[in-house]
């Protein structure tokens, strides 16, 4: 019977283990090359075992079809009560997908954990929120003037539950068996998300780029692979320039706004019968029923129609803004000496969301798991880094939290 | 059989042999062994590779899938990694969701009439307050006086002939739809639209006496409990999320509230018929409009929204019409020709706009979750 050892993996017990710690100077004679597709391993740059590191995805779109149609199914029958192990089913499909230097991304999470999560959230917050609208209804009208600062607090709770909800997922990620840690204070983010709103409506979201930055700072300098810090470049981060494409997107918004009332007022203008029939509608009495009139649902389908034209041409003229967002923080993190560089075109990007709203429009939502499967290929497919790091050389992260941090999930905004 | 073994503590790969014999898997990697019981095992098999875990356990063996299903040839079943749940934790849910259905169909709408007759009055009055304002900023109030004085006045006389537990104040308001609403407290809306359909002033009386019912049975509050349990439990289970099918619950709950509606109309119904025999007034309005808004229905398409809403909130209309013509009697004219005019002109003001912002809310669903901030200007015309 061979000798078990603990591989309890809770905190690093390297002198429990069976062998002899792993000497950091002599890994490639414990890993013959044949047995790890390891990226090329860079013994000039850096330490000894200093890797550069390799993106690749195994992840095919349509393996994600049987998963949304059986998802769909249970939430059903369930009242949708199933979404949570669902979800976690999905999250573990796409990070299995997703491989740097050919080992794969595994998401240790589970369903239950969300589940709870979302249980305590609904009690620590649906319960005071049922008192103040009982407060309002049967107490006293001027309750509601409580109002404004609770708005200004569902700002910060939206960003502290996107920070928990980052933490949470950091600690159900591992590599080689080694978890992702995500230091860092939720309430900074929350405070700093409830800054963004507030600022954001002062200057015409003209802010929003600074606060992009801002916000990706706080989780990418506080991420850890194991013992490995993620670090942040500011410098770096401002390489890829952001005010321009915000620029144009905003201008090109109001243009396209401004157009759209002009072309609104012009066709109202010019069309007797549309305004005839708005007071036809408003004084029954004075236009006794006629036959149907075919040009309400003319109306109703050309409001649908220009809406469905808008869309895309919104997404458009953001998506240089939205693509230079994912290049300009991918280039801001590190880790040991690698950079990253998140190769995303505005045109490939309006496609990918373009075919998503599409997709998601058709399948009424059900096929929300195909989407996240193609857009995290998507993203995977673009990413490069250049420089070493020492991956190798992580040591296991502490435990993250028992369960999920549900806020995110108990508002339904963690989309992943 | 050859793998890659990750310990756990460290991301450094260790080549490790592999064997698998009576219900054990060995790994002996750099010189230690590793014993893993077959039951604490999971495998998950993707891209041509086994990624092996054990329970509780960050370490993992990665090998080709061929190696593994050669490896485990003949040995007991190695289960699949899955967080998709089992039968049991799918069967605990169905059962979860058919007791949260029970409740929502059956236990709230039960709880209702109780929990109605044990509202303290005062807290309804402050609600209804509280509503009447929500509402009459959507659907402001018709600004003829004379004519919201002779509504009042016809409200006065049938509510003479019921125990309301609170005052009643009519008033008629701009709406975009064929329809009259109790609000709790005592509060009835009669729409402009209604008024204009109406052929006689013993329609409105009949809309009216009915209306009155509702506050006097204490239905209005029923409903607001029905909302409040079925539309609270409901937005516990889905999270207030937005997804199709999260929003599909939620609309289930809303027909279900409908459902329910049909028993508090037929009982207002009769109710409000013996308001107006009470009163001699004539009852033969109420089959008159009930008629009229059916035939409507199918004769002018292009007035299908305004007649749907009416039937949406007041359903079962084949019976109802039946019972209408079965119980009604002959009485008075509910108002003076002239002043039959005078309500009629209510809403009819010049110089007004006549219409409140186009709303898609079907007022008395489910009111008041957020509370609007109310404008006083547009409420004092009829206090």
């Amino acid at each position: 019977m061979p000798q078990d050892s603990q591989d309890s993996g809770q905190s690093p017990r390297p002198e429990e283990l069976g062998g002899p710690d792993q000497p950091p100077a002599a890994p490639s004679t414990a890993v013959p090359a044949s047995d790890f597709r390891d990226g090329a391993s860079a013994p000039g740059e850096g330490g000894p075992t200093d890797q550069t590191l390799t993106f690749s995805t195994t992840l095919r779109t349509r393996d994600f079809f049987k998963i949304s149609l059986i998802n769909g199914l249970l939430n059903i029958v369930t009242l949708t009560l199933y979404r949570f192990w669902g979800k976690t089913e999905v999250r573990r499909r796409v990070w299995r997908g997703v491989r740097l230097n050919d080992e794969a991304f595994e998401y240790t999470g589970r369903g239950k954990e969300l589940f709870i999560g979302f249980v305590l959230a609904s009690l620590l917050l649906g319960v005071p929120f049922l008192a103040f609208v009982f407060a309002v209804q049967f107490l006293d009208p001027a309750f509601a003037s409580l109002l404004v600062p609770l708005y200004l607090f569902m700002f910060w709770l939206w960003g502290f539950g996107m920070f928990t909800a980052y933490r949470y997922m950091a600690s159900r990620t591992t590599w080689r068996g080694i978890r992702f840690v995500l230091f860092g204070s939720a309430p900074t983010y929350g405070f700093m998300w409830m800054g963004m709103q507030i600022a954001n409506g002062f200057t015409f979201g003209w802010i929003q780029p600074v606060f992009e930055r801002l916000l990706a700072e706080q989780v990418w300098k506080n991420l850890r692979f194991g013992d490995r810090r993620f670090r942040w470049n500011q410098a770096r981060s401002e390489s890829v320039g952001l005010y321009g494409p915000f620029a144009l997107g905003w201008l090109g918004s109001l243009g396209i706004f401004i157009v759209a009332i002009i072309a609104f007022v012009v066709l109202a203008a010019s069309n007797g019968d549309f305004m005839g029939d708005l007071a036809s509608q408003a004084q029954p009495e004075t236009a006794p029923k006629a036959g149907p009139t075919p040009m309400e649902w003319q109306i109703i389908a050309a409001i649908y129609g220009v809406i469905l034209l808008l869309l895309p041409l919104l997404a458009l003229i953001w998506s240089p803004y939205q693509a230079a967002v994912l290049r300009s923080i991918s280039a801001g993190v590190s880790l040991d000496d690698a950079r990253f560089d998140l190769n995303a075109g505005a045109l490939s990007l309006w496609w990918l969301t373009c075919t998503n709203i599409l997709v998601l429009l058709l399948s009424l939502g059900l096929l929300m798991p195909l989407i996240q499967a193609r857009t995290a290929k998507y993203l995977v497919r673009r990413l490069r880094a250049t420089g070493a790091a020492n991956l190798a050389e992580a040591h296991q992260a502490p435990p993250g939290p028992k369960t999920a941090e549900g806020l995110a999930d108990a508002f339904g905004f963690s989309l992943i | 059989m050859q793998g890659r073994f990750y310990d756990g503590t460290d991301a450094t790969a260790h080549t490790a042999q592999l064997r698998f014999e009576a219900g054990v898997l060995t790994i002996e990697a750099d010189g230690g062994a590793h014993a893993w019981p077959v039951a604490e095992l999971s495998v998950d098999i993707h891209a041509g590779e086994a990624r092996v875990s054990r329970r509780r356990s960050d370490a993992r063996v990665i090998l080709s899938a061929d190696d593994w299903s050669q490896l485990t040839a003949g040995q007991r079943q190695v289960r699949s990694h899955s967080a998709a749940g089992g039968g049991g934790l799918v069967l605990g849910l169905v059962a979860a969701a058919v007791v949260t259905a029970l409740v929502v169909f059956v236990g709230v709408p039960l709880a209702s009439g109780p929990l109605a007759r044990a509202t303290p009055l005062e807290y309804e009055r402050r609600m209804g307050e509280s509503y009447d304002l929500q509402i009459s900023t959507v659907f402001p109030a018709c600004q003829g006086e004379a004519g919201q004085h002779v509504l009042q006045g016809l409200g006065d006389r049938l509510a003479a002939q019921a125990q309301s537990p609170f005052p009643i104040q009519v008033r008629a308001v701009h709406a975009p739809m064929i329809n009259a609403f109790a609000l709790p407290g005592g509060h009835v809306l009669i729409t402009d639209d209604l008024i204009a359909e109406a052929e006689t002033p013993d329609e409105v009386a009949a809309v009216l006496a009915h209306e009155i019912a509702h506050v006097e049975r204490r239905h209005v509050m029923q409903s607001v409990w029905r909302s409040l349990g079925a539309g609270m439990l409901l937005d516990l289970v889905v999270g207030g999320g937005s997804g199709a099918g999260q929003q599909a619950v939620l609309l289930a709950g809303q027909a279900s509230e409908l459902s329910f509606g049909r028993a508090a109309e037929t009982e207002s119904d009769e109710v409000g018929r013996s308001y107006l025999h009470a009163a001699g007034l004539s009852s033969r309005g109420m089959a008159d409009f009930f008629e009229r808004m059916e035939a409507e229905e199918v004769d002018a398409p292009q007035q299908v929204d305004e007649v749907s809403e009416w039937w949406m909130t007041h359903p079962n209309t084949a019976l109802r019409i039946q019972a209408a013509r079965a119980a009604e009697r002959d009485g008075a004219a509910a108002l003076s020709p002239q002043d039959w005019q005078t309500l009629q002109a209510a809403c009819s003001a010049q110089g007004e706009d006549g219409r409140g912002p186009w709303e898609i809310t079907i007022p008395g669903r489910r009111p008041g979750n957020d509370p609007m901030p109310a404008k006083p200007d547009e409420m004092s015309q009829d206090r």
